[in-house]
């Protein structure tokens, strides 16, 4: 969602800062600092979740704009090992509300050791750090949210989850389009079976589809000053400034853009299709980019058994054409189908011309049918040898907050409900550790696979951590 | 050495030369463009319905002969005085990248940027860069000339996309616009005053205000 055109009506004083608000506000929080980090629970309403946040990069400022706006939640505390990315999320956090000048770290084993007030951590770092910080804070008492894809690796991912069971602590994987409003509706409403209170209109669901094009782009650089210097480079994982910047595409940091990109449509075949993989299959190489380890294309197809027979699913990313652009999910059943994107204007649903009408459906409001579309009764005759053209409805949900957003208020309700009964909290999550090492497992295997330049199978047993 | 700077033919911010189908005392206006950088997944651009429609050419801009860009290095000032992140000398530091490092983020709400041109001028031309690895739409783009630093007395607005007057300097009746990284031409028709300032209020992706470069064209 766009962000809103700001109230400036308001008395609110404007969040700006000039010199002197600056002296006086940095002389509060120098004070409260001699004290802060053990009295933030006290100054805290019973209501109020206190959070730490591991990184401030480009998801770190997402999971930020897509938190501001629930209530409740308090940013306490921020860890970025480069200053400016620390600058930044500090001056961010400041601007909304939320003063964390004196609860800045670059070691997030010292935030988690001082700041014992905090209830949860949102960690936005690169992929694989994920998995030593989310056990440690789990270890440390916090609920963690943590971004897809949980870890680099199977065995980081399966840490994270034994790290979650052992202290009974919330882990949630940031694949946010299962708290997405349109994608629940879509799934519960559409998909489902009547058996499990849905229309089940699409029948049996045969084969799907996902894509996410981008065109080309130059590596990432930064202005020399603020380049992190090489000891701090060395000292956490990365080789230069190129590596650290573009950290997605390097073997031992991040997996790809299949992991990147393919990991958040990967999971929706899981979800959708109930089911986890069989088999993968999969084409793809560093054909374009000279600086990048990880394949800048990638083709995979998987074969899913179903609760309603064989399925497969076919995926792709491209980072070398955005092909016009856009990325979906698509299902393929054979009575309809529906296109879904976290981009409203993609998503179609049709239904199969011999499939029974959905005039029911649309009149309990489970779909709307697009009335500026084709509708099959106005079709002239077509060749014998075609389908006709298929009537088109539409989603009749939409999502009025940041696209973020509705994951994030999944995992603070549940953290609310945590102290009163834990397991009633762990149900609540819509991504909970467990379903996010399905799809690690689902999505790893694939860059295997074009190693092996074989189909490779999945063991039932591979999916349970 | 920047890549923004070898894509021109010239280091220079303008490149005038005579054009025997304009008027004998105008000149082409040629401006130079960054490297197009594209960062993320765009996020949808609603709450705009006054958005100008993409794809539309800039068209030749014509200039007085002799106008050069006069905000080169000049101060800047603005009201945020603590920028979240970079330095408001980035505002006319000849920079355009548009990667981490280049731009200046001010607070929430209207803010504004100031350029002090050191004497009164005579402005043509105003090109804004507020931010473009990502295409964006800011709200309520406002510029102003006056040589009252205040801007109380004698101010000339000769931009203002604030439909529905938000930030109270009145209606505006300009468009809205998403960036892109040969930045948003604005043509100040002579515009005389020794200062410029420049207000947004958030933008499509965020609630903050930007700035990479602006460049004032004048004399």
């Amino acid at each position: 969602m766009s962000h809103k055109k700001p109230d400036n009506s308001s008395s609110e004083k404007s969040p700006s800062l000039n010199r002197r608000d600056f002296i006086a506000t940095t002389a509060t929080a120098g004070g409260l600092a001699i004290a802060a980090p053990s009295i933030i629970k006290a100054q805290s309403s019973s209501d109020e979740i206190n959070v730490g946040l591991i990184s401030f990069g480009q998801q770190g400022q997402v999971q930020v704009e897509a938190s501001i706006d629930i209530p409740n939640v308090k940013f306490r505390a921020i860890c970025d090992i480069w200053p400016y990315a620390q600058k930044k999320g500090i001056g961010t956090l400041l601007r909304y509300g939320h003063d964390v000048r004196e609860h800045a770290y670059t070691d997030y084993r010292e935030m988690l050791e001082k700041e014992k007030g905090l209830d949860a951590v949102l960690i936005a770092s690169p992929d694989f750090m994920h998995s030593p910080m989310t056990v440690d804070a789990l270890s440390a008492g916090k609920h963690v949210y943590c971004e897809k894809l949980m870890s680099n690796t199977v065995e980081g991912a399966r840490s994270m989850v034994k790290a979650s069971q052992d202290s009974g602590n919330l882990l949630q994987i940031g694949h946010q389009r299962r708290s997405n409003p349109r994608y629940l509706h879509a799934k519960e409403k559409l998909v489902n079976k009547q058996d499990k209170g849905g229309a089940g209109i699409f029948g049996r669901i045969t084969h799907a589809n996902g894509q996410w094009n981008r065109a080309v782009s130059k590596a990432r650089t930064i202005r020399d000053r603020y380049n992190l210097d090489e000891a701090t480079l060395k000292k956490n994982g990365f080789e230069n400034m190129h590596q650290f910047l573009n950290w997605r595409w390097f073997k031992k940091l991040g997996g790809g853009p299949v992991s990147d990109l393919g990991a958040h449509q990967i999971d929706i075949f899981n979800w959708f299709l109930d089911a986890k993989p069989t088999s993968v299959q999969a084409s793809g190489g560093v054909d374009y980019y000279d600086s990048y380890e990880w394949h800048d294309n990638v083709m995979c197809i998987y074969e899913y058994d179903t609760p309603n027979g064989m399925a497969r699913a076919s995926y792709q990313v491209l980072t070398t054409t955005s092909a016009g652009g856009g990325f979906f999910e698509y299902f393929m059943g054979d009575e309809g189908c529906m296109k879904i994107s976290e981009i409203p204007r993609l998503t179609k649903i049709y239904r199969e011309a011999h499939a029974p009408e959905w005039d029911g459906w649309i009149e309990r409001e489970i779909l709307k049918q697009n009335a500026t579309a084709y509708k099959a009764s106005e079709e002239v005759k077509v060749d014998v040898r075609e389908s006709p053209p298929l009537a088109e409805y539409l989603l009749p949900v939409d999502l009025k907050k940041k696209i973020h957003q509705p994951h994030l208020e999944n995992f603070f309700e549940a953290v609310r409900m945590h102290s009163a009964d834990k397991s009633k909290a762990k149900s609540h999550l819509n991504c909970p550790g467990e379903t996010g090492f399905e799809t690690a497992v689902t999505v790893l295997r694939v860059n295997e696979a074009i190693e092996a330049r074989k189909a490779l199978a999945f063991e039932k047993s591979e999916f349970n951590v | 050495m920047k890549s923004s700077k070898i894509l021109t033919l010239a280091g220079l911010a303008l490149l005038l030369t005579a054009s025997s189908s304009n008027a004998a005392d105008k000149v082409p206006l040629k401006i130079e463009v960054p490297r197009p950088v594209f960062i993320g997944t765009p996020k949808p651009i609603k709450g705009f319905p006054h958005l100008e429609r993409k794809g539309l050419k800039r068209g030749e801009i014509l200039v007085p002969a002799g106008t050069t860009n006069i905000a080169a290095g000049k101060e800047v000032t603005g009201s945020d005085d603590f920028p979240i992140i970079g330095d408001l000398e980035f505002v006319t530091d000849g920079d355009k990248d548009g990667e981490e490092g280049y731009f200046v983020e001010l607070a929430p709400k209207t803010q504004w940027v100031q350029i002090d041109l050191k004497k009164a001028s005579e402005v043509h031309g105003v090109c804004i860069w507020h931010f473009h690895s990502q295409a964006r739409a800011y709200h309520d783009v406002i510029v102003q000339i006056s040589d009252d630093p205040d801007f109380v007395d004698g101010v000339k607005t000769v931009y203002n996309s604030d439909h529905d007057n938000s930030s109270k300097l009145g209606v505006g009746k300009d468009l809205a616009y998403i960036e892109t990284y040969k930045g948003k031409y604005i043509d100040a028709k002579g515009a005389k005053g020794r200062y410029v300032r420049l207000y947004s209020a958030g933008n499509s992706t965020n609630a903050m205000n930007h700035y990479i470069e602006v460049e004032v064209f004048g004399k």
